[in-house]
């Protein structure tokens, strides 16, 4: 891991890895809507509403995936003080804010003609909205303390703390009496889901996790040459 | 998929914002690297 530790290094290595990223993203993205939109059957209860699952799902999953990359590196940049580590963290919030929001939004346009509700103050809705406040609250920090080292501090105990979160939001289906469905895909004793339903979900899935991926690699990029820039500035000014 | 099918429209909808959301999320980062990059550049030259 300490190899990445050199931003030029890093750089380099993003650099290479980026075109392959993007492509493997294209095709993944392609091959899951076809699934999603054209072979999956509708569901005999949901009708075509099941096809909300596609981007509702994965939006999820990289919701809470997104911010357990967070909680990894806070806790990198705490323990080994990788100077890549609060970067990582910090790039990463505002694409799992959106895949965040996404999750609530798709599932309240999944709730309403299913449950007959937009929303419910159920224990995986509410969890999962607490996780977009730590989202909105993590960036909050890093805009509003102006002091860097005193800010990442902050930023790194917040994304530690709240990552109580996820083991909640992952469990709360089992822990309390849920109006939303239990978990059918990752569970003991494998997925309970039909084939023709489950391929084109783990492929939507798949594509979301490389899209964050290239995004997270484009935006630790631009926040190493925003901070070089920075570095550049001020020593220049130092000499002036 | 069924387009005039029951509530065909939540999942339009559904699809649309994903695509806007992440469409708009894409172009953010992406602009965001360019200008961090051209900024670089052009206080790299001025240094020369």
């Amino acid at each position: 891991m300490q190899q990445f530790a050199n931003p030029t290094r890093f750089l380099s290595l993003a650099n290479t890895a980026l075109p392959t990223i993007w492509a493997v993203t294209i095709i993944l993205f392609v091959v899951g809507l076809y699934g999603a939109l054209v072979t999956a059957p509708p569901d005999y209860q949901q009708g075509e509403t099941v096809r909300i699952m596609f981007v509702h799902v994965p939006a999820a999953w990289l919701a809470m995936l997104v911010y357990t990359v967070m909680a990894l590196a806070s806790a990198i940049a705490i323990i080994f003080r990788h100077p890549i580590a609060d970067v990582a963290a910090k790039t990463a919030a505002p694409i799992g804010a959106v895949f965040c929001f996404l999750a609530l939004a798709t599932g309240s346009l999944w709730g309403k003609p299913m449950w007959g509700a937009w929303w419910v103050w159920d224990a995986r809705l509410t969890s999962m909205f607490v996780l977009f406040l730590l989202y909105v609250g993590y960036i909050a920090i890093w805009q509003a303390i102006e002091e860097p080292n005193r800010a990442a501090m902050i930023a790194r105990i917040v994304a530690l703390v709240g990552f109580i979160n996820i083991p909640i939001i992952k469990f709360s289906v089992d822990w309390w009496n849920s109006l939303h469905q239990p978990a059918s895909v990752f569970k003991m004793g494998g997925p309970s889901i039909a084939p023709s339903i489950l391929w084109p979900l783990l492929v939507m899935g798949l594509a979301y996790t490389f899209l964050f991926l290239g995004l997270h690699l484009v935006s630790i990029r631009s926040e190493i040459t925003a901070r070089k820039l920075r570095n550049l500035q001020i020593t220049r000014s130092g000499e002036a | 998929m069924d387009w005039n099918a029951n509530h065909s429209g939540f999942v339009i909808s559904s699809y649309a914002i994903s695509i806007v959301l992440l469409a708009g999320l894409i172009f953010y980062i992406f602009n965001r690297d360019a200008r961090a990059r051209k900024l670089l550049a052009q206080f790299e030259k001025t240094k020369k």
